[in-house]
């Protein structure tokens, strides 16, 4: 198929993932927000600023509030990473696409982009963000819905699918970051829980929707360590790290006419391969914060594969004129 | 006296059951009048048997029967001997009042839980009152059967009193029943007995008599003189007699719940078919016979 | 002062406590009360029509989440009600909540002990505190558990204490329920719906959660099972969905991550108990039961029983399995035992009580009992044996002749009922369905595990009476409930929304957001070359 919409599917999916874990993450930062915490003051509690670097939001440097951060990365237009320009982004995606896409699917995008566009949005915020959330999260599951339910299974759709799935990946691993000691801090101590990332860690599990997967899979308690370790290493889960590597490499390899010679299949390979062994032979807690920065450059490589292989328009050198 | 006793219950169904679990209350208690000198159970299918005493002191065996089945058989042989219980103090109603009848009446002055209430018995509150403690319980023995015909098959193990009052007849269980509500209304503590009865008589020269489990009560008597004891005296109104060498007890309880001889449960929609026999034989050449 | 109270209702009558009562939230002046300031400036600041429809849209929540129970109506029985979840918190500052966990934690360990006791050495019986002819006519005394001793000795691991504040604003208990105490789901999803549905009121407190109940709970089930912690298979046993707490069970298990069985997946083998599931049998090493003894076995209890396992009390004899609450809890459950807790606690214990008593007397002493039904029109009855408010009487507002005819089924069966002073509980500000304030009664359920160590989940079902006046708060018949706020510290108003320490970082090995293809970007590069470039055919 044309490099072009295939990129374009790409972003489709990475549009609709970011808006859709944009708004469960802010869901769940803001629910554990709300809440005191019983170790608090000797605890340290990530800023509101940081959430917005984390988000690829840019602050000027200034002290942030919990609103603004919150209006700022739903609503504001001229925020990229906001929940309101993915949704931009993805409709204007799947606008150039209504060949492709199915109409049930083109249509569940563009409503979703009307509502938020609507304007009495702000309100509703200020009357409690849950509403606006929720509505993402419901949209976006109508979204995957139809596209396993209407779109043919060929390359088109092999695209789609990678996209939000590596989107997915690395939107957890930037919640994660929220509930995890920073790289070189000290990890904490299993005799000395730390009430505020274990309660942000637990916020965030329900904000993705895994609690009750977490409960049926891990005997121990919802703490930071085997919350972020679930998210990362659980196959079985859906939305963790393992599982959308492994959704990325299954649709790299159907979509590809020659997987074993992809740079990026065989990159996802390596990191699924490197997934199950850190997953399995990690000690307790491990370095995990060490462990998601590794994967996450990975997944930034493995992008940047893929734009070359699939989007680059391979065979075509610099400077072909076509006139 | 000597007995052999050989119970026999048989249960045939009518498709294959499973986890069939039953608590057997057979064996015969050793008590101040009475020893058990043998005792043994065979099942079929085989399966593990575990013992443990209840509240109430006696002893339960309990088994199962996992794996599917059609037939359960329990065979149980005891060897007993009995002597004769002492005789009955005669103390006065006064003897009631105090803590050491309080104490050792404990929660058999209780009330049970679904009692007819005075209004239904009340002709046969009036009646029974007698001189005497003891004299209450000999005339329950004889007014309980005069009142009420021995007729099996008017009520079942989960009858009430007021079925009894109302059918008019009824069977053992029953008339202890009824004994033991009257004894408590009159202030005199009374316990449920399952047991074997050797139904005999001595003069027919029959050693051995086909039976089934029996129940009778005993009450608890205040003792006569300034420290006299309650004891435990053991009454069988349905043979209007005191208890006796040839009553041979398995337990108490308040009622015949708590000391059924066979309770079991199984899974499965089969009916089943239940055959039981209690076979008492008497050990002792028949020279007590002789007067 | 009342500027505020003013603001919260509709027209010009400002909000008005009963007399006689203690309002949790409105002095007697009709100023707010030092921790409630805050609240009250929120929602004044709300407005009535803005409370009004976050009170639909929480029906509407509750009802599309199956937060719902049964009850009873005028015209007979309601099913799937959307719970009642009034939108005003209650709060309890930290010093408050203090002296109610002390005392709770203190009766909680007593009644353990004197469950243990009676079930063995009768030691209390022995002292002449309590008398055996009481503890052993208990419908709910257990003779198979009797010798039974379950790990730790802990037999209540869940405890409901009902409290109710009397009219001097002191804590007292109304009763204890050891048996199967109920109403901790609602508790977590009334927290989860007020954070969704009134954020702004959290904004100037520091509220302590609680969502950590069935890590709680869970971690209490598996110290007591007779096998290594993290290999213990937990169940929660519920006798269906026919039950009306059964939004509860299914509650619990989802939260623990354990699995919800009924009888019909339970069998007893050799004394052990397992499970059917499709990978074969499994050992289930501690039954969370939310069902009475009574139909727990029908070997042991009740023999119509289909709710139950047999041969579970043998398993449980055996010390094969744990069952929370253990068998025969109920004795304690009991009104007329109530009666003699502080004395337990003396006994005990060897200390004095934090938390009294309602004082209670009991039918089945004659002295007692006379001079209660000279009082009938001042007292409350309630049988010894119910729970859930079911068949108490209340001397007020009882009519004389059904009083008379009261006195007659209490004298016919004495040993079946008490008699409490009544007391006037506090009020909390309630939202009626214009979206002004009334005051409410309410009473308190605070929820305790007892595994290894006590702990108490900060606050817990806060209940309100719904009708004006009313004192039955049992949302069976008609009752609500609030979300009840535990404070961290004893902060004044308008706490800080930062907290201390906060710490900006900024993970510089984190790679950028990128936010599309360069496509576009591409193909408009080489365009540009070979413009700039001028070479080309023409």
């Amino acid at each position: 198929m044309l490099s072009r919409i295939a990129q374009e599917l790409f972003w489709l999916g990475r549009n609709v993932a970011r808006a859709e874990h944009t708004a469960r993450m802010l869901d769940g930062v803001f629910q554990a927000s709300l809440q005191g915490r019983p170790d608090d003051p000797s605890g340290v509690r990530l800023g509101w600023g940081s959430i917005l670097a984390i988000m690829g939001a840019h602050g000027d440097g200034r002290p942030v509030r919990r609103d603004e951060v919150l209006t700022r990365l739903t609503l504001a237009r001229d925020e990229p990473a906001s929940v309101i320009s993915c949704v931009s982004r993805a409709r204007e995606g799947a606008r150039t696409m209504r060949d492709v896409i199915s109409a049930e699917m083109w249509e569940a995008v563009n409503t979703t982009h009307l509502a938020l566009s609507a304007g009495d949005l702000e309100g509703r915020m200020q009357m409690g963000p849950y509403s606006v959330f929720q509505y993402v999260k419901e949209r976006s599951a109508l979204f995957w819905g139809l596209t396993s339910r209407t779109m043919l299974r060929d390359e088109a759709r092999a695209f789609l699918v990678a996209g939000g799935r590596i989107e997915s990946a690395d939107m957890v691993l930037r919640m994660l970051r929220v509930a995890m000691p920073a790289p070189g801090e000290r990890e904490s101590d299993p005799a000395h829980p730390d009430g505020v990332r274990d309660g942000q860690a637990l916020a965030l599990l329900q904000a993705v929707g895994g609690f009750q997967a977490f409960r049926r899979a891990v005997p121990a308690p919802p703490n930071a360590g085997p919350v972020v370790r679930f998210l990362l290493y659980e196959r079985a889960y859906p939305d963790s790290v393992a599982a959308s590597v492994d959704a990325v490499h299954g649709a790299l390899v159907d979509a590809d006419a020659a997987p074993r010679s992809s740079e990026p299949v065989l990159r996802l390979s390596r990191l699924a391969a490197d997934l199950e062994f850190r997953g399995r032979a990690a000690a307790v807690d491990g370095n995990l914060a060490q462990a998601s920065t590794l994967v996450q450059s990975e997944l930034a490589l493995i992008d940047a594969d893929i734009a070359e292989r699939y989007f680059a328009g391979a065979g075509a050198a610099a400077g072909t004129v076509v006139a | 006296m000597n007995y052999d006793i050989h119970y026999l219950t048989s249960y045939r169904y009518d498709a294959p059951v499973a986890d069939n679990l039953n608590a057997l209350r057979v064996r015969p208690a050793t008590t101040s009048s009475q020893r058990c000198d043998e005792f043994h159970v065979r099942l079929d299918p085989e399966a593990r048997i575990h013992r443990h005493v209840d509240y109430f002191g006696t002893e339960v065996l309990e088994f199962g029967v996992a794996r599917l089945h059609d037939h359960l058989t329990i065979d149980v042989r005891a060897r007993v001997v009995t002597s004769e219980p002492p005789e009955a103090p005669e103390a006065p109603w006064e003897h009631l009042d105090g803590d050491t009848y309080a104490e050792a009446a404990g929660e058999f002055l209780l009330p049970g839980e679904a009692e007819p209430g005075d209004a239904a018995l009340a002709d046969l509150l009036d009646i029974a009152r007698a001189r005497t403690p003891l004299a209450t319980l000999r005339w329950l023995n004889e007014l309980i059967p005069d009142r009420f015909a021995y007729r099996p098959g008017v009520t079942y193990v989960g009858s009430t009193i007021d079925d009894l009052l109302a059918a008019g007849a009824g069977v053992c269980q029953d008339f202890v029943h009824l004994a033991l509500v009257l004894l408590r209304r009159h202030g005199i503590a009374a316990r449920y007995v399952s047991g074997y009865l050797f139904s005999a008589d001595d003069d027919d020269g029959t050693d051995s008599v086909e039976v089934q489990t029996h129940a009778w009560l005993e009450a608890l008597l205040p003792g006569t003189g300034g420290r006299g004891e309650p004891i435990w005296v053991g009454a069988d109104p349905t043979n209007r007699r005191l208890a006796g060498e040839t009553h041979v007890k398995i337990g108490h309880g308040r009622t015949y719940a708590d000391v059924p001889p066979i309770k079991g449960v199984f899974r499965g929609s089969a009916g089943a078919e239940l055959e039981a026999s209690v076979r008492m034989t008497r050990l002792d050449p028949t020279a007590s016979a002789r007067a | 002062m009342s500027t505020l109270s003013h603001l919260v209702t509709d027209d010009a009558a400002a909000y008005r406590p009963h007399p006689g009562c203690y309002d949790e939230v409105f002095g007697p002046d009709g100023a707010p009360r030092a921790h409630a300031v805050a609240l009250a400036a929120e929602i004044a600041r709300l407005g009535p029509q803005l409370l009004t429809a976050a009170g639909h849209r929480r029906d509407a929540i509750f009802v599309q989440q199956g937060i719902t129970f049964d009850a009873t109506g005028e015209d007979g029985p309601v099913k799937d009600r959307p719970f009642p979840l009034d939108l005003v918190p209650r709060i309890l500052p930290a010093a408050e909540w203090d002296h109610i966990e002390r005392g709770l934690m203190q009766r909680i360990r007593a009644l353990n002990r004197f469950i243990d006791d009676v079930y063995h050495e009768r030691e209390i019986v022995r002292a002449g505190i309590v008398p055996w002819r009481l503890v052993v006519s208990r419908s709910h005394f257990a003779r198979a558990a009797h010798g039974v001793r379950p790990p730790g000795g802990v037999y209540c691991h869940v405890a409901g204490c009902d409290l109710v504040r009397d009219a001097d604003g002191s804590w007292k208990v109304l009763e204890d329920n050891v048996r199967t105490p109920s109403g901790i789901s609602y508790v977590l999803e009334n927290r989860v719906a007020m954070t969704r549905l009134v954020p702004q009121f959290f904004q100037h407190h520091r509220v302590r959660p609680v969502d950590h109940y069935p890590q709680l709970l869970l971690a209490g089930l598996r110290s007591v099972a007779p096998s290594a912690e993290d290999e213990a298979t937990v169940v929660v046993w519920t006798p269906g969905p026919m039950n009306s707490a059964y939004f509860e069970h299914a509650f619990l298990a989802r939260q623990m991550g354990v699995e919800l069985v009924e009888a019909s997946d339970l069998v007893v083998r050799d004394d052990v108990l397992y499970m059917r599931t499709t990978a074969g049998l499994r050992r289930v090493h501690a039954v969370y039961r939310r069902l009475d003894d009574d139909f727990v076995d029908p070997l042991e209890f009740r023999a119509d029983s289909l709710l139950g396992v047999p041969g579970l009390v043998r398993a449980y004899r055996a010390g094969t399995v744990a069952i929370a609450n253990a068998l025969g809890t109920g004795v304690a459950d009991d009104k007329a035992v109530y009666h003699y807790v502080p004395e337990m606690i003396r006994f005990y214990l060897g200390e004095e009580p934090v938390l009294d008593n309602v004082p209670t007397y009991i039918m089945a002493d004659e002295r007692q009992r006379e001079a209660a039904l000279a009082r009938r029109g001042e007292l409350v009855f309630k049988p010894t044996g119910e729970s859930g408010g079911k068949g108490v009487f209340i001397g007020p507002t009882t009519p004389a002749e059904a009083l008379d005819g009261l006195a007659d089924v209490i004298r016919a069966q004495p040993e079946k009922w008490i008699a409490q002073e009544v007391v006037n509980l506090s009020t909390v500000p309630t939202a009626m369905p214009d979206g002004s304030l009334a005051p409410r009664h309410v009473d308190l359920r605070p929820f305790a595990v007892f595994g290894e160590q006590i702990r108490i989940v900060p606050g817990g079902l806060t209940r309100v009476a719904l009708r004006e006046g009313s004192m039955i708060v049992n949302s069976s018949q008609g009752g609500g409930s609030k979300d009840t706020w535990v404070l961290e510290e004893d902060a004044g108003a308008g706490a800080a929304t930062h907290h201390t320490q906060l710490h900006d970082v900024v993970p510089t090995t984190m790679p950028g957001l990128r936010y599309g293809g360069d496509w576009q970007d591409q193909q408009q590069q080489q365009q540009q070359q070979q413009r700039h470039e001028g070479s080309g055919p023409c």
